[in-house]
């Protein structure tokens, strides 16, 4: 009878995946227990480490915090200001009492004297005011372009006013109809103006408002304006709510627990966890902005609910066990659910990485880190600071006042579930309700009351003058065409019609210009306000309006010199960003379809369309990441405990308290905006918490033997009184920032305190009756049948199924867990945080029958550098990326002395460590063959293998690839990466090969097609004489990287770049040998068709040859090896196609040294590894340091050095320095 | 010939095992010290073996890691009972199975009587086998106490054998819980005194010339590691070690070893020793060999 391993048979017993985990979560306490102190020292440095870096004042206020380079819409606006300038302004409305009383001599000269201080202001780089504004009049001569104030010298302040008023062009840009109101719109250069903004804000505030005449009030607005109120009420709140939050949260810890000692232990862990997160947030490469600063309150919110959790169970534990079992029962037992709680939160958290909005995906990965952070400092710190305290074991309030109601509470849910099922559903209805009156908006200046400066001043700005906000359209045709009759009419046509859209205050292009113009030369008669059908009318009336300085300045504004490009600018009253949104989209689909086939181009763009499309994005990231959070709850449940059941039964809790969150929100009139979809993704954090909590001590009780209603009880009296503690800490906390002016700041602190409790109430009323109303699914006795029931199912197995199946037995799948940081220096500081599940499955059908399948999970969390599409400079952006995989799946069949391997799968030939010239099957990944060595950096290939064994001294090995592979220089996110070489587009290999475009090639990989044309294969003849192994292989092979070519292109377009996978043939030869104390190996291959790269971008032909011998040996404690490798290679000709012809010989020497030696018992080890190219002058080392943590759990850190630049292997990675901590967990 | 002392893995558990079959020692004749070695050495372990195996590496501070591997050895030629169809030499394969990050690791002997033994090493991570050389004999074996030498096994002829003590013929052994034997203490010279461990003593059982425990000296005369047996049974009429544990006094380490399953005479033959096999049995749902 064939054996059923104990493990196979082990793993089927469904309570075992608890045991187990117990086991681990033992194992990791013990772990934690004996290095506590170690470990808790590390957690203070690395926070104190932080600091610096921890100042979350320092607002990054660049636009490109929020929008991607590549986004779209930023890469439209970014193309409209280097033409136009750009539309991100200050509008400065001086509001007075009476017309007389602002077009007065005193206020005319004060708005002059302002217009020009401002305009001495850094970064400012005009500004529009009644100062500045130009009028158009007839002369006998021609026209006569001159300032609107310049009126006032004959006609006085009147005839300013009235011509301000009259001009239609000035009126409700710059004066009210009123003429109350007048504005001065400020533009600044937006290359610097971020970098500054609050300090000339504040300049112009300053040089404002000391000399305001009387009776004038100065209302503040524009663009950045808000975006600099955000900042500025995001500090003062921090300022300002900070204490007494921290007031009340640490009164709330005192109270509930009644030791000052917890309270300041509480804080201490909490602020830890807080500077960590912080510090990592600034080690990831992000900055800080108003969203970022969100991270603090979930961090605490989350910091405190697992300290809570903690404090309490370690009270319990400690009233009748020492230290050591205080501290290991506490974390075993807290391990698990404060994992799964925290990762459940930090995988929604890490959706947003996902976003196109940066500060979110920074807000993603940084909270998301934070709170994995916070998860290993609360299970190290707290339990290590408590330890170090006079144990407190008397009785605490939470016990006193919170455990007999919640006992109560438990009774009563369990005696009534269905009333309480019942009621929880109609309350449910009746909030969910509410989510119909729900609505998406964002209204920036909503979020402000109506006596905040801000809102005062978008009263006024958008009831006398044009509106707040702003878009434009810009068109684009071939020189001279903006300026053709039939153009402007139709730039007149889509103007007339966007003036009838219902947010629409004022539309200008220059159009109205020309009419204005034509006008005036008409002797200022109405009916000759229009466009002239006349071409050569409209350039010579142009030129008549532009021969004056101030006309053709004005006139740039609006459109190219060569009448290539133009503007139109709509301004819009203050509204929700949704609305904004729809109104651009709908000019830009009416723009579309009026200048369809004329041979002009649309683009909109413009502040308007800038926010609220960031809006648009902040929303819409926000909700699909709520929405991933709350799949991966159940994902995340169902790992944790391995049952599907309680992930089902996780639904209704967690649903609950988001719905009612919404239906409040429904009620209360408050939209999802982009403060309030914030609150769901913590509340979410929040809520699963308490979740993952109480069904964890009810499994746990339900094993150790409880009953139903026992292990309901105590899981309601111990964790539900640790989320009702959370709930009043953190409300008593959050509950403060109500007090708050503005608006999302308030609604945070009020939602939090409700989901918390609306949570609290699912924990312990619906889990408990969910469970007692399904007492066959959920109960204790369903549970523990339901172990009994696969145990005997199991033995059943054990002893028909080997009778059944004789030859059958399946493997446990095995794995590994990795979680790798990796640090280049040379790559613009690029940090890499790369994690990797991989698990394998071997399947022995019969004894000649196998199977493997294996696959993996990796994501990439980076920041790395990309150029900067405007200024060509390169700055790191966040770069995140996941790949799943299937690895090997493939069937090895053996029959006699033929073995079969065929499917996805690796064949190794060559026998030199790490560089193996023959081992040429598979193409490798270039990122892993530095990170883990070459095996693990192979990519498996689809293959058919078949392996006559001769005798046990001879074998012949045939391999068949019928679909071609290319190799990676790295499986995530590959163009970014820092192992890929630079882009063969640019640079002098392009110029030289093209003579410098204009226009950026296009790369394209031209990967063979499957089929005959991408077949490779070869065979391999291995044999031992003596105690000399050798072999002989010949393989015919596709280049599995690219080589570059300049391929024909069509005049205009742009130049095509050819990655090719030409063929190459290779004869090789091995050898390996043991003589006494020394192992000697060597390695030949012969490329007798090879394929070169030239530096002209063509492939040049020829041949090559690689050889390599090295020894190896133990000399004292130390490993050392030594290997020779000679390349050389021959190019016999370039490509025809490029017309050109290279020819060259190359030769290189390389050295190869290592040297390793273990440590402790093979528990660490260190390993120098060393290539030098004599030739080529490149070199590369690295040390690598590794230790065993426990059994299955390895530590390894590297650092790799790079020196010299060169053709060969090693040389074409120059710059790619790394340093790297990787831990890896085995399962 | 190798000689199996304690230094031998496979000795610990199998071919130190006794050989059950020969005469009580109170009826047998005196033995020469070199003759209880050699019969030591050649009693009847089986054809072939097959051994699960746990093995606990305690570091200096007792801080325990496992190892589990499956041990598989075929007698060669020269061994009591072989058939001709036997290779020359004695083969031995070992395939870790626990912890995770060594799993499928496998090092195969192939011990040849008149010429050096050959090694072959197969790591998962390599993916292909690799020969080594016999330098690493010395090296510590997956970091317990014992050496790679201890496993591939010592030449019979460089030792030099007598009894230790006044006691050397007439010690006993004590397995815990159980009554006294009568054993030999038997002293291993090498006879190249630049040895790292020039001299052993051993304790051999009278009835069974298995070996139950042993001091193992250092080059300075000290009683640097102690083998020590816990538990023995008879598996297949075959006398078994099946928990030990080695001692390191100087380095305060320690190993234990305790057999899970012992079969004897499964029906091994030379291709179960072949690289091929060494490879392929990688691929094996729990590297079972």
């Amino acid at each position: 009878m064939k054996r059923i391993s104990a493990a196979a048979s082990w793993n089927a017993v469904p309570d075992v995946p608890a045991a187990r985990r117990d086991v681990m979560s033992r194992l990791i306490a013990t772990f934690i227990f004996r290095w506590r102190y170690p470990l808790s020292a590390l957690c203070v440095l690395g926070a104190l480490a932080s600091i610096p870096s921890a100042n979350i004042t320092k607002i990054d206020n660049d636009i490109t915090a929020w929008f991607s380079r590549s986004d779209p819409v930023y890469q439209d606006y970014e193309r409209f200001r280097a033409e136009f300038g750009g539309t991100r302004n200050l509008i400065v409305a001086l509001q007075a009492s009476s017309p007389e009383a602002l077009f007065s001599e005193a206020t005319l000269a004060y708005i002059e004297r302002v217009t020009g201080d401002i305009e001495r202001i850094d970064t400012v780089q005009r500004v529009e005011s009644l100062a500045t504004a130009t009028v158009v009049d007839a002369v006998p001569d021609g026209l006569d372009v001159r300032r609107l104030i310049e009126l006032s010298e004959n006609g006085g302040p009147d005839a300013v006013r009235r011509r301000a008023v009259e001009d239609e062009l000035i009126r409700g840009d710059l004066v009210s109809e009123d003429a109350t109101v007048t504005a001065l719109i400020v533009s600044f250069d937006e290359d610097r103006i971020d970098a500054v903004r609050g300090g000339v804000i504040q300049q112009i505030h300053e040089t404002v408002d000391p000399g305001l005449p009387p009776g004038i009030q100065a209302f503040y607005n524009g663009s950045l304006e808000i975006s600099e109120t955000y900042n500025r009420i995001t500090l003062d709140n921090q300022q300002k709510f900070t204490p007494p939050i921290l007031f009340f949260t640490v009164a709330a810890i005192y109270f509930t627990f009644r030791s000052f000692r917890k309270t300041l232990l509480a804080l201490f862990a909490v602020a830890i966890s807080v500077l960590w997160t912080l510090g990592l947030y600034s080690l990831l490469g992000f900055s800080y902005n108003v969203l970022s600063s969100m991270i603090l309150p979930l961090i605490v919110v989350l910091a405190i609910a697992d300290d809570v959790h903690i404090m309490q169970h370690w009270d319990e534990e400690r009233r009748h066990g020492d230290v050591e079992q205080a501290f290991t029962n506490t974390v075993a037992h807290l391990t698990a659910p404060l994992l799964g709680a925290s990762a459940t939160t930090a995988l929604g958290m890490l959706s947003l990485a996902t976003s196109d909005v940066v500060a979110v995906r920074s807000f993603g990965i940084g909270s998301a880190v934070g709170i994995m952070v916070d998860f290993v400092i609360s299970l190290v710190l707290m339990p290590t600071l408590l330890s170090l305290v006079r144990p407190e074991t008397g009785e605490t309030p939470h016990e006193r006042y919170l455990l007999p109601p919640l006992q109560r509470v438990a009774r009563w849910s369990t005696r009534h579930p269905g009333r309480v099922l019942t009621a929880s559903i109609a309350f449910g209805v009746l909030l969910s309700l509410g989510i119909f009156r729900l609505h998406v908006d964002t209204n920036h200046i909503n979020f402000f009351s109506r006596n905040h400066p801000l809102g005062q001043s978008a009263a006024v700005i958008d009831s006398k003058l044009a509106g707040v906000y702003s878009y434009q359209l810009m068109l684009e045709g071939p020189p001279e065409s903006l300026k053709r009759p039939e153009m402007l009419a139709r730039m007149n046509q889509l103007q007339e019609e966007l003036r009838r859209a219902p947010h629409v205050r004022k539309v200008t292009s220059v159009a109205d210009y020309v009419k204005r113009i034509h006008r005036e030369l008409n002797d200022g008669r109405s009916e000759a306000n229009v466009i002239p059908s006349d071409a050569g009318t409209i350039a010579q009336e142009l030129f008549v309006f532009t021969l004056g300085g101030d006309g053709r300045h004005e006139l740039e504004r609006l459109v190219a010199s060569d009448f290539s490009r133009a503007q139109i600018t709509v301004k819009l009253q203050a509204m929700s960003s949704d609305l904004v949104l729809e109104e651009v989209e709908a000019a830009d689909r009416r723009a579309r379809a009026i200048f369809a086939g004329t041979g002009v181009s649309v683009l909109t763009t413009g502040s308007g369309r800038l926010f609220s499309t960031l809006d648009h994005y902040l929303v819409m990231s926000q909700l699909s990441s709520f929405a991933t959070a709350f799949v991966t709850v159940f994902g995340v449940i169902f790992l944790v405990f391995r049952s599907f059941r309680f992930g089902l039964l996780t639904i209704v809790p967690n649903v609950l308290p988001v719905v009612a969150v919404l239906g409040v929100m429904g009620y209360l009139d408050i939209s999802m905006n982009i403060a309030t979809v914030m609150v769901a993704s913590v509340a979410l954090g929040v809520v699963d918490d308490d979740t993952i909590h109480f069904i964890n001590r009810y499994r746990r009780e339900v094993a150790a033997g409880a009953s139903t209603d026992e292990a309901i009880e105590t899981a309601t009296a111990h964790e539900g009184r640790a989320s009702l503690t959370t709930a009043i800490i953190n409300s008593c906390g959050y509950g403060v920032l109500l007090m708050s002016e503005y608006k999302p700041t308030a609604w945070f602190g009020g939602l939090l305190a409700l989901t918390m409790a609306v949570a609290f109430l699912a924990e312990v009323l619906i889990l408990p009756a969910t469970i007692k109303l399904l007492p066959g699914w959920l109960g204790a006795e369903a549970l523990r049948k339901r172990r009994g029931a696969a145990a005997a199912a199991t033995v059943v197995l054990c002893l028909f199924v080997p009778g059944v199946v004789s030859a059958q037995s399946v493997g446990r799948p095995s794995g590994n867990v990795s979680l790798t940081l990796d640090y280049e220096p040379n790559r613009n500081d690029t940090v890499e945080l790369r994690g990797r599940l991989f698990a394998e499955e071997k399947i022995e059908v019969t004894p000649s029958l196998r199977a493997t399948a294996s696959g993996f999970v990796e994501g990439l969390l980076a920041s790395r550098p990309g150029p900067d599409l405007g200024t060509g400079e390169v700055r790191n952006t966040a770069i995140t990326d996941a790949v799943i995989r299937a690895h090997d799946a493939f069937v090895e069949l053996t029959a006699g002395r033929l073995d079969v391997r065929a499917g996805l799968a690796r064949v190794i030939w060559g026998r030199l460590d790490e560089v193996q010239p023959t081992d040429v099957v598979n193409p490798l990944d270039v990122s892993r063959f530095f990170f883990e060595g070459r095996s693990e950096a192979r990519l498996p290939v689809a293959l058919i293998r078949a392996s006559v064994f001769l005798s046990d001294a001879a074998s012949v090995e045939a391999v068949y690839v019928p679909i071609f592979r290319r190799g990676r220089f790295d499986l995530l996110d590959e163009p970014t990466s820092p192992f890929t070489p630079r882009n063969p587009g640019e640079g002098l290999a392009v110029c030289l090969a093209i003579g410098c475009p204009t226009l950026p090639p296009e790369i394209v990989d031209d990967k063979p097609s499957a089929g005959a044309a991408s077949a490779q294969g070869g065979v391999r003849f291995s044999a031992t004489s003596g105690r000399v192994d050798w072999s002989v292989s010949a393989y015919r092979g596709l280049e599995a990287f690219a080589i570059y070519q300049v391929a024909r292109s069509a005049a205009g377009a742009p130049v095509t770049i050819e990655g090719k996978h030409p063929r190459f043939t290779m004869i090789g030869a091995d050898v390996e040998t043991v003589r006494g104390e020394w192992g000697v190996r060597g390695e030949v291959a012969a490329f007798v068709d090879d394929n070169f790269q030239t530096p002209a971008l063509t492939i040049a032909e020829g041949s090559s040859v690689e050889a390599g011998a090295g020894v190896d040996r133990k000399a004292g404690s130390y490993r050392i090896s030594g290997t020779v490798l000679f390349h050389h290679e021959r190019a016999e000709g370039g490509s025809q196609a490029a017309g050109r012809i290279d020819e060259s010989r190359r030769s290189d020497l390389s050295l190869v040294l290592s040297a390793d030696r273990r440590f402790a018992r093979e528990r660490y080890g260190v390993r120098v590894f060393g290539v030098a190219n004599t030739t080529e002058g490149s070199g590369f080392v690295r040390a690598i340091g590794s230790a065993e943590l426990g059994d299955n759990l390895g530590l390894e850190a590297s650092i790799g050095w790079f020196a010299g630049e060169g053709r060969d292997l090693v040389g074409r990675f120059a710059d790619s320095d790394f340093a790297y901590l990787r831990v890896k967990y085995y399962f | 010939m190798t000689f199996s002392c304690l230094a031998r893995l496979v000795c610990s558990v199998g071919a130190l095992a006794a050989a059950s079959l020969l005469p009580v020692q109170a009826q047998a004749p005196r033995l020469a010290a070199e003759a209880v070695a050699r019969r030591a050495q050649d009693r009847d372990t089986g054809h072939d073996s097959r051994f699960t195996m746990r093995m606990k590496l305690a570091d200096r501070h007792n801080r325990l890691r496992e190892r589990v591997l499956d041990v598989i050895t075929l007698r060669g030629r020269g061994a009591r009972g072989a058939p001709a169809a036997a290779p020359d030499g004695d083969r031995l394969l070992i395939r870790f199975n626990y912890p995770n990050d060594i799993k499928g690791t496998s090092f195969l002997v192939w011990e040849h009587p008149d010429a050096e033994d050959e090694r072959f090493l197969f790591l998962p991570s390599l993916g292909r086998v690799r020969r080594i050389a016999g330098s690493e004999a010395q090296d510590s074996f997956v970091g317990s106490d014992f050496t790679y030498e201890d496993i591939g096994g010592r030449e019979f002829e460089d030792y030099a054998y007598g009894f230790a003590g006044a006691d050397g013929e007439s010690a006993s052994w004590t397995p815990p819980g159980g009554a006294a034997r009568p054993a030999w203490r038997l002293e291993s010279k090498h006879k190249d005194g630049a040895a790292q461990f020039p001299r052993v003593v051993s304790l051999v059982l009278k009835d069974s010339f298995l070996v139950v425990g042993a001091d193992i000296f250092n080059r300075r005369n000290e009683r640097q590691k102690v083998y020590t047996v816990r538990r023995i049974e008879q598996v297949e009429n075959i006398w078994t070690v099946m928990d030990s544990e080695i001692t390191n006094a100087l380095e305060k380490t320690r190993t234990e070893l305790t057999v899970e399953r012992a079969d004897y005479n499964v029906g091994l033959n030379e291709a179960d020793f072949s690289r091929r096999e060494l490879e392929r049995g990688a691929g094996r749902p729990g590297g079972t060999p």
